[in-house]
């Protein structure tokens, strides 16, 4: 097993010898590489997208003759040498904006939740520390970009991985699981009017002088009094224009497509509201139920599922350089894990773990195309591997974050990576 | 398989109380998803075929393995810690079995399918078997093989001879399908060992090292699957393997057979309709009016019903008025603790009643296999599951009505129709039979019942014991004799469960009888006598005040308000964690003498009037990184650098604490309004209703306040009131999925009824302590489980530490605590207690070396005990709890010899004032805002700020029997607790806390949810919170958590996944709205006190959220549509709205604003009834479950669940719609009233 992706727990349990070896790195001078992004779209492909069908393409397979290899062909990208699967032809023309990093590794392959929590939190869970997500770590080291706004908005379904952990709730998110509404306690009820809501308010102005006689002067009353305060605004027309996509023009809303499309519309909007990191998650399983974990004849309908992120991020990656944005916004595409080369007995694809592929793009990063090689059929790692707490010090130090500083539950500090370090090339 | 099993995390130690011959500790299925950290090597393919149905009886019929390439391809397995479920020492018993479809070996080849030990890790001795299961070919036929190595004594005793294997007799060709092996094995007892091939056991041969009797080495090496000798080729598995078991114990031959059924080849080509002679079931004398209802477990099949002469014994019988079950019965251990149906059970319902002669139509429900008699003849059959739970399942059509408006069959329940002829004495004797579980299902009712078709034909009644025919089955009528049903089994599951733990009563009484005499022999102070002060509680608070205002008459009021306003903040927030009412490096920095004295350092911290000479001030403005102080965080601002140089140079001076009277005067006692909600909300989680309100306030009599609190102790509700607080403070933490991430079996319902029962608490503390009944379905044997944890018992001892000592213990996993002086061998000494055996560190707990030298100075953390240290079951906490081991304590245990029991006692023994000072500081602080020791969970090093009412509080506990409920009556009946809450004690330290008043308390998360539905007369409608509501799982795979009744019951919902078709909308909507107020969904660790700080969410959730929608909606017939209707004016409305949401009138101002909005159209807000539009009814939409959930329509149906959810329901058609918006506006200010989440 390599250390690189040991727990800090497994990590300092490891004999000498190991250390020796490790990336501890004690003694080197603490030179740490920042980047000037100042805002993160963390894309989520929930179940494992196969990369041997996207970002890392290899020799056709074929399901029916059991032989191992991609489903799909693939097509020359703007970077010479690098290619990726035929349904990414509108990211193809825009790699050299994009970096599909392919030597990402971990060991779990078997449970979801666990692989969705190691790709949030970028660690190994230890049962003695509840590890915050990677947007809540941005949303405390950098807070909102603007006043008003709320640091961390997530597009999808609420849970604990993509919680604040020990951080507590400060550093939480706001969630909405689908564009046609706001976040989840920020947005109005569907038959409150404007006008219903203004006689709600003004009643309210009477409920909340007869409490404020009854509970007398004490601070936290009046900090709960400022919290309300503030909620009605953030549910109030100025902030909720914010999910308005059709203030959009309506060439611009087709070119991003779907749902998806349109999350990724509206997290354009959050940055430009001061949102500093957004998860979009590509959790559309109409298309064809099982997502992205596409066992079974779940692969059938994989390719509908790469032509809408295609689509979304490749007008995502356009909207935001023609505003001038591409540069401060770090765009990442994760996801669980790999999928192996071979197909399973329904013509799908299990779990693969000790490669797999995410991608960076934007950011103000030195883009490659790709980095980081895999073996014939994509199953094992080459050359120039990346761990996950490489990519998640990569994400930090994109984002100006100190990926090697310590934060502290309670008492105890806690590194921000599993001593992650970041992907040299891409910085400066 | 695609039925996911999962790996039972927590020790066996958790199944020492099972009754089985043997537990499972591991099975692996090779599923799409799985538990286990199977870690792959080499070619390892996931997905391949496995056995299957129709041949293999026991598995789906897309049943998944895994394929091995052989050359070393394996899996590896590393949670092994020594001493944990996989070590199997001298009289343990192992168990190991597997399926196997191997391709080839070569002749004289033992391989791999499963060992540990032996790995080719450098860490361990070559020869490190601890165990292993193989296959060994011999003249072209591949035998079951066990080996396993003793320690090696020495060379001379000759090679190998320290290496034991058994090979059978019998073998099987290679590339002939799939085969189940197996064997079992008693260290130690050689002629234990027994062997299987397919269904049959199977004879074989010591036949390498002979038998022995030794001790078989045992150590930490991982287990791998498939290959041995760091990956060597001729130990390699090539073929397929599926469903690997390892067992505790030994398992018998009848249920070895049982699980290698194969259908027989014929068969499998024509399933045959073999004739089941069936014989009726003794008919039961029936109470006149009675449906009789009996339920036994231990089936051997849940596909067949067994003979009549093989049936189990009935385990529990009852009587009941209808022949509907709409759940199963609790079924609890002799102690009265929740546990499990062992297999499939069988339950018969039995009626008789009376029907005009002739042909008559009966429909009866079951979820599994059923069957229907009627007079002596089976006339309907239903069947058990088939098809796979795997998730690929199309999403079945919504059920039909059996006819007009007749409630449907539930998703998930079989319905069959039979006819039965009726004789002219009209006798219908009725007896439905079926059966509910199976080894790879929960067991569960679904919604069994029969009916009878009425006689127009046109619909069908339910059979009852008092029969009638006009009582048809609408919604309204099943909805009625459900929950009549419900009450019953309530009635039921009492009933036995207080029979049960009735065993328990003789030993508690024994036990309360020592504490009684205990608390004589050491008696506490005394309540000082004060003039006009009746209750204890106020004359201790009443004594320290008065004391202090007296001492500080001789203080210098400048310089004392200088002092503690300014300088000793600085101290106490930078200085105190480790120099306050704690001593490190000698220093202690609480008292003016304590500062002046040198400590390790050799220098005085502190010398008046000399800030060059003070030590202390030279170590805060220290530059060297070794030097410093404080030695971590941030520095000491200069400013305040600069208030203390000051201090010190004006002489250092520490003025007696001034207080004036003024500062210390009591507010007073709250009107009845505040009184009549605060106990309320406190005693039974909820406000009180209108009536009750009301009837509070014009009750006359003096003593009604302490009336009322008795009244809501006893109240069935007050278990809710307190459920929260315990599991957060004891890490309650169950998943509806498999466990990960710290997950806890749902010992909530063993914390309920213990409530219910108002069990003693240290009763309920050793019960909980003891681990009994079932881990996974309601017993306190779930607080024994953490899932992904590398040391379940340490991180149970972290939860006992802090829960009922006061000890925090969360540093001591790894390290000794730097700002405590708890080890980690304190930690791990109780962990081995709860253990019942020596513990280890494990590996991945502890800190490196490298960590210390990377330091640039001394570490403040230490870690003392080394690598592989055994760990004694032992007591650590003699000193801080003032009680040791020794036979005071053996005579308060049943068994002495139980480390565990121990444990459990020393915590709970009379003797141990710190845990009956730790429970009461609990529940003080519960109920008034602040702790007299603070905080709850930690005390070291904090002192109690009134000593002597905590002993006494202590003492009052002990001597009444450890009764919960008399220690929160004795707080609330306490002019104290009745004040008005003005408190500031919470920030204060202990010498400035005189608990003048309660603190101003927000509602906690519970109490807010509880309130908005009871206030509104709404009932929590959300879905069950399960992904396997048609119950095609196992409960350690996907288990449900019930439909939620009060907001305790919510819990993460799981949806890492990310799934749509995974969400449940409604049950979402409600934990918006509790996350928002700082509940946790999950409880990875414990938590004494939850984030109170306002946040922008929680009135967002109250102002706009999906749960807001539907508490202010004036839904069709709820109880504020009744409300608006029945009002006599808009005034009478006004006044109800304030009294059932706030419980207190409206005040003038309010009446007059709400009242002039109500009127306008008060008069024409009920619309005439022939212009009533009835509100639209959407069709209904199927359950969507774990095995639809990755169909595309499950993610459609889900949508729709979700948009409707949003939407809420219809509003009351009854009522003008304008008038209607304005009346629900005026609800919403109310609930959006700060008033309304602050307690009074």
């Amino acid at each position: 097993m390599n250390n690189e992706f040991l727990s800090r727990r497994q990590f300092i349990a490891g004999t000498a010898a190991a250390m020796a070896a490790s990336r501890l790195r004690a003694d080197e001078p603490a030179k740490i590489i920042k980047g000037k992004a100042e805002h993160c779209i963390f894309i989520w492909l929930g179940g494992g997208m196969s990369h041997i069908d996207t970002f890392d393409p290899k020799r056709r397979g074929d399901p029916a003759k059991k032989l191992a290899g991609s489903y799909y062909d693939s097509i020359d990208t703007a970077v010479k040498g690098v290619k990726v699967c035929e349904h990414l032809k509108g990211i193809a023309p825009l790699m050299d904006r994009i970096t599909a990093v392919r030597t990402i590794h971990h060991d779990v392959i078997d449970e979801h939740a666990a692989a969705v929590n190691r790709m949030h939190t970028g660690r190994v869970v230890s049962g003695t520390v509840i590890y915050p997500s990677v947007g809540s770590i941005i949303a405390h080291e950098r807070g909102a970009a603007a006043d008003g706004a709320p640091p961390y908005v997530l597009i999808g379904y609420p849970n604990v991985t993509r919680g604040p952990g020990f951080l507590g709730s400060r550093d939480g998110y706001l969630y909405l699981t689908d564009t046609s509404q706001g976040p989840a306690g920020l947005s109005r009820a569907p038959d409150v009017s404007n006008e219903r809501q203004l006689r709600r308010e003004a009643f309210l102005t009477q409920t909340r002088e007869s409490a404020q006689a009854r509970l007398g002067d004490d601070s936290r009353v009046r900090d709960y009094a400022a919290a309300i305060e503030q909620s009605l605004k953030l549910s109030g027309p100025e902030f909720t224009r914010v999910f308005k996509l059709d203030e959009e023009k309506a060439d611009l809303r087709k070119e991003y497509g779907g749902e998806f499309g349109q999350r990724c519309l509206l997290a354009r909007r959050l940055i430009e509201r001061g949102v500093r990191f957004i998860e979009v998650s590509h959790n559309l399983n109409f298309l064809n139920g099982t997502g992205w974990d596409a066992h079974n004849t779940g692969i059938k309908k994989q390719h509908e599922l790469i032509i809408e992120l295609d689509i979304a991020m490749a007008a995502l990656i356009r909207d935001l350089e023609a505003r001038k944005m591409l540069d401060k916004t770090l765009i990442v595409v994760a996801t669980e894990f790999g999928r192996p080369p071979e197909f399973d007995s329904g013509g799908g694809r299990g779990h693969h773990g000790q490669a797999f592929s995410g991608v960076l793009a934007g950011g103000g990063l030195k883009h490659t195309g790709a980095h980081g090689v895999t073996d014939d059929l994509a199953r094992k790692v080459v050359s120039d591997s990346c761990s996950v707490p490489d990519f998640f010090a990569t994400i930090h130090a994109a984002m100006g974050i100190d990926y090697s500083k310590s934060l502290y539950d309670g008492d105890r500090p806690v590194p921000i990576t599993d001593r992650g370090m970041p992907i040299a090339k891409l910085f400066g | 398989m695609k039925t996911f099993t999962k790996l039972l995390i927590a020790t066996t130690a958790i199944f020492a109380t099972v009754t089985h011959a043997a537990d499972l500790v591991s099975r692996w299925d090779f599923g799409t998803e799985e538990i286990a950290r199977l870690t792959p090597h080499g070619g390892v393919h996931r997905d391949v075929p496995g056995p299957r149905a129709p041949e293999f009886l026991d598995f789906d019929a897309e049943n998944t393995a895994v394929k091995f390439d052989g050359s070393g391809a394996h899996f590896v397995f590393s949670e092994t810690a020594a001493n944990g479920p996989y070590s199997f020492k001298n009289g343990d018993s192992i168990t190991l079995e597997a399926w196997v479809d191997i391709t080839e070996s070569k002749d004289g080849e033992n391989v791999y399918v499963i060992g540990k030990g032996r790995t080719g890790d450098p860490a361990f001795a070559k020869d490190n078997q601890n165990w292993a299961l193989r296959l060994r070919k011999l003249d072209g036929l591949e035998h079951v093989s066990f080996l396993f190595a003793t320690p090696r004594k020495d060379q001379a005793k000759g090679k190998d001879s320290h290496f034991h294997r058994w090979t059978s007799k019998a073998g099987f060709t290679p590339g002939s399908g799939w085969h189940r092996v197996a064997i079992s094995y008693t260290y130690g007892e050689p002629d234990s060992i027994r062997g299987w091939l397919d269904a049959d056991p199977a004879d074989g041969t010591w036949d390498m090292g002979g038998e022995t009797r030794d001790a078989p080495v045992v150590d930490d090496d991982a287990i791998w699957i498939a290959s041995s000798m760091g990956g060597s080729a001729s130990t390699s598995f090539r073929g397929s393997i599926d469903a690997i078991s390892i067992y505790r114990g030994l398992v018998p031959d009848d249920v070895m057979r049982g699980r290698c059924r194969k259908a027989t080849p014929t068969a499998v080509k024509a399933p045959a309709k073999v004739a089941t002679v069936e014989t009726a079931p003794f008919a039961t004398i029936l109470p006149p009016g009675k449906v009789v209802v009996t339920l036994s477990d231990g089936l051997k099949a849940h596909d067949a019903f067994p003979a009549r002469d093989d049936e189990p014994k009935a385990l529990m019988r009852w009587e009941t008025d209808q022949l509907l079950v709409p759940r199963m019965p609790m079924k609890y251990d002799d102690w009265g603790i929740r546990q499990s149906w062992s297999g499939p059970a069988l339950l018969r319902a039995e009626a008789e009643i009376s029907l005009p002669p002739g042909k008559h139509r009966l429909l009866f429900r079951a979820r599994e296999m059923g069957r229907l008699w009627v007079n002596g003849k089976v006339i309907a059959r239903t069947k058990t599951h088939s098809g796979s739970a795997d998730g690929y399942q199309p999403v079945p059509a919504v059920s039909e009505p059996p006819a007009p408006g007749v409630h449907p069959a539930d998703y998930g329940d079989k319905e069959a129709f039979g006819d039965a002829e009726i004789g002219p004495d009209g006798r219908c004797h009725v007896v439905l039979e079926a059966i509910l579980g199976a080894k790879k299902f929960r067991a569960e009712t679904g919604e069994l019942c029969v009916m009878v078709q009425t006689s127009d034909g046109k619909s069908y009644a339910l059979v009852e014991g008092k029969f009638d025919e006009s009582k048809r089955m609408n919604e309204d009528n099943w909805k009625a004799a459900a929950s009549r049903a419900e009450k019953a089994l309530s009635d039921l599951d009492d009933a036995n469960r207080y029979a049960a733990s009735s065993t328990q009563n003789a030993f508690w009484d024994k036990r309360h009888i020592a504490g009684r005499q205990w608390t004589e022999k050491h008696p506490a102070a005394v309540a000082p006598k004060l003039d006009g002060v009746a209750h204890p509680i106020d004359s201790f608070i009443n004594a320290r005040i008065q004391t202090a205002v007296a001492a500080s008459a001789a203080s210098n009021a400048e310089e004392a308000k200088h002092f503690y306003e300014k300088v000793l903040p600085i101290l106490s927030e930078n200085c105190f964690r480790c120099h306050g009412d704690k001593e490190k490096g000698g220093l202690r920095l609480n008292s003016r003498e304590s500062a002046l004295k040198s400590g390790a350092s050799g220098k005085a911290a502190v010398v008046p009037g000399h800030p060059e000479k003070s030590d202390m001030l030279e170590r805060i403005t220290s530059k060297d990184e070794d030097e410093r102080m404080p030695p971590t965080g941030e520095r000491i601002k200069p400013e305040h650098v600069a208030i203390l140089n000051a201090w010190i140079k004006a002489g250092a001076s520490w003025p007696a604490l001034r207080v004036t009277p003024e500062e210390v005067a009591q507010p007073r006692v709250v009107d009845d309004p505040a009184f009549v909600r605060r106990a309320y909300l406190d005693a039974i989680g909820v406000p009180p209703t209108e009536a009750e309100a009301r009837a509070f306030s014009a009750d006359t009599s003096a003593d009604k306040r302490v009336k009322l609190i008795d009244r809501l102790l006893a109240d069935v509700r007050y278990p809710d009131a307190w459920m929260g607080y315990w599991q957060d403070v004891l890490a309650e933490n169950p998943n509806i999925l498999k466990p990960s991430l710290n997950n806890s079996g749902p010992f909530r319902w063993f914390l309920y009824e213990s409530m219910r029962d108002n069990k003693a608490f240290d009763r309920m503390v050793t019960e909980l302590l003891m681990l009994r009944g079932s881990a996974t379905e309601g017993g306190s044997a779930g607080f024994g489980m953490a899932a992904d944890n590398d040391s379940p018992f340490a991180a149970k001892g972290q939860i006992v530490g802090s829960a009922f000592l006061g000890i925090e213990l969360q540093c001591a996993r790894c390290h000794d605590s730097p700002y405590h002086t708890t080890k980690q061998r304190d930690l791990y000494s109780i962990a081995a207690m709860f253990a019942r055996k020596p513990l280890t560190v494990p590996k991945t707990s502890t800190v490196p070396a490298a960590f210390f030298e990377k330091k640039a100075r001394e570490s403040l953390i230490k870690v003392t005990l080394k690598h592989g240290e055994e760990l004694k079951p032992e007591w650590p906490f003699a000193k801080t709890c003032g009680v040791a081991e020794g036979a005071d304590i053996s005579a308060l245990m049943q068994k002495p010899d139980d480390s565990r029991e121990r444990l459990a006692a020393l915590i709970t023994a009379p003797q141990n004032q710190r845990f009956a000072s730790v429970i009461v500081n609990r529940a003080w602080k519960r109920l008034i805002g602040a702790g007299i020791v603070e905080p709850a969970y930690d005390w070291e090093g904090h002192a109690p700020s009134h000593p002597e009412l905590l002993a006494w509080l202590a003492q009052e506990f002990v001597a009444h029997d450890y009764d919960f409920k008399h220690l929160v009556r004795t707080i609330m009946t306490s002019q104290m607790y009745q004040r008005e809450a003005t408190g500031r004690n919470l920030k204060l330290a202990p010498e400035r806390r005189f608990f003048v008043a309660p603190e101003r308390r927000r509602l906690n998360a519970e109490q807010i949810v509880d309130s908005l539905f009871a206030a509104s007369g709404k009932t929590i409608n959300v879905e069950e919170l399960t992904f396997d509501p048609d119950t095609r799982s196992s409960a350690t795979t996907l288990t449900s958590l019930g439909v939620p009744r009060r907001a305790w019951q919510f819990a993460s919902l799981s949806n890492e996944r990310d799934r749509p078709s995974l969400s449940l909308p409604r049950a979402q909507a409600v934990i918006d709205v509790l996350e928002a107020f700082g509940w946790f969904g999950s409880r990875q660790s414990p938590h004494t006190d939850r984030e109170t700080d306002p946040n922008v969410l929680q009135p967002g959730v109250l102002e706009n959220s999906t749960m807001s929608t539907w508490i202010t909606r004036v839904s069709e017939r709820s109880e504020l549509a009744e409300l608006a209707i029945k009002a006599e004016s808009p005034e009478a409305l006004v006044d109800s709205i304030f009294m059932r949401f706030l419980s207190r009138p409206p005040a003038k101002a309010d009446r007059e604003r709400f009242v002039q909005a109500l009127a306008l159209g008060f008069s024409n807000r009920i619309i005439p009834a022939d212009q009533i539009k009835e509100p639209y009814v959407p069709v209904r939409l199927p359950k969507i479950t774990w095995s639809t959930h990755l169909m595309a329509e499950a993610t459609t149906v889900k949508l729709e669940m979700e948009r409707r959810a949003r939407l809420g329901d219809p509003a009351d058609p009854r009522l003008n719609p304008a008038w209607r918006d304005v009346y629900e506006d005026v609800i919403w200010s109310v609930i959006n009233s700060p008033e309304f989440v602050w307690m009074p």
